[in-house]
């Protein structure tokens, strides 16, 4: 029964729960759309934390059985984070109900981030699985580094949506330390294979 | 290990310092000084005047001691809204937190 958990359809399951919930609770009473922003764009942001948190873990970590056990799943992660997004945008297109005024709305700074985050991350979701991988090769992980970038219109979208920085920086500042702490590690290791004459690369 | 365990903890710390969880929804933009509840005027009467001036309402709420209105404006703009809860006045609009109106 346990093994049920390292069953990959699992773990999917698990990440669709609250888009289930949300989705549920908007075909009940439509009027909620509106109250649905919100988590729908956190649980994004969240799950793409999570899966940006994975390499600079291994990097500090090293190999642990945990980590393997995320990392296997990180596309799941990615995905998810995907989905949310296009949940978040959903949400708030039923919630405007106007074309004119969606139209409007997107040339302010705080929403066309949000669209842009979005556009990456739909262009890295739809390539998330092996055939891509297969043709696409090297440009396959240059269209996933495009996180970075997703990563930094995300923080910006939701600070000058809400108009405050606590939540923001509650998800943002720990895979920051993170990252910090990984460039300090790659640098330390760099300059330690030089000292000793051993080739770098 | 030890370097790792360190910024594990740095990160938890982080995390746990910032944990003052907010609100789901932008809000603690404004404070007013409005006195006891018992002398403010009714939200859903604060919600009728502004219908009748043009706005769709979709939720309102105290908030900073102000109502807070969520809603869209005569002009079309979807905006969240601050109110005095005596005087009924406005003091400050905002649309996807770009401010548009401040007392």
């Amino acid at each position: 029964m346990l093994r049920l958990i390292n069953v990959h359809g699992f773990f999917w399951l698990l990440l669709a729960i609250p888009a289930i919930g949300m989705t549920i609770g908007f075909v009940r009473d439509p009027v909620t759309a509106f109250d649905l922003i919100h988590p729908s764009g956190e649980f994004s942001v969240r799950f793409m934390i999570i899966a940006m948190m994975l390499s600079p873990l291994r990097a500090i970590f090293g190999r642990q059985r945990w980590l393997d056990w995320l990392l296997a799943r990180r596309r799941a992660l990615g995905v998810a984070a995907c989905g949310y997004g296009l949940l978040h945008l959903a949400f708030y297109l039923y919630d405007m109900g106007d074309w004119g005024m969606i139209a409007e709305e997107a040339l302010i700074f705080s929403i066309w981030t949000g669209y842009a985050a979005l556009l990456i991350f739909v262009a890295m979701g739809v390539t998330s699985n092996n055939a891509s991988q297969r043709a696409m090769r090297a440009n396959w992980k240059r269209l996933q580094r495009l996180v970075y970038p997703a990563a930094v219109l995300i923080a910006l979208h939701w600070f000058y949506v809400d108009g405050e920085y606590m939540g923001m920086l509650v998800h943002f500042v720990p895979l920051l330390v993170l990252e910090t702490a990984r460039v300090i590690l790659m640098f330390k290791r760099r300059s330690a294979r030089r000292d000793t004459g051993i080739a770098t690369g | 290990m030890k370097f790792g365990q360190a910024m594990l903890a740095v990160a938890a710390a982080t995390a746990m310092q910032f944990s003052a969880s907010p609100a789901a929804f932008a809000t603690g933009k404004m404070k007013c000084d409005a006195g006891p509840q018992s002398s403010w005027k009714s939200r859903t009467d604060l919600e009728a005047k502004l219908k009748k001036d043009g706005w769709t309402i979709k939720k309102s709420k105290v908030d900073g001691g102000c109502y807070e209105v969520y809603g869209v404006t005569p002009e079309g703009q979807n905006v969240e809204a601050y109110f005095h809860p005596v005087t009924m006045e406005k003091l400050l609009v905002s649309q996807r937190g770009k401010v548009i109106f401040k007392k």
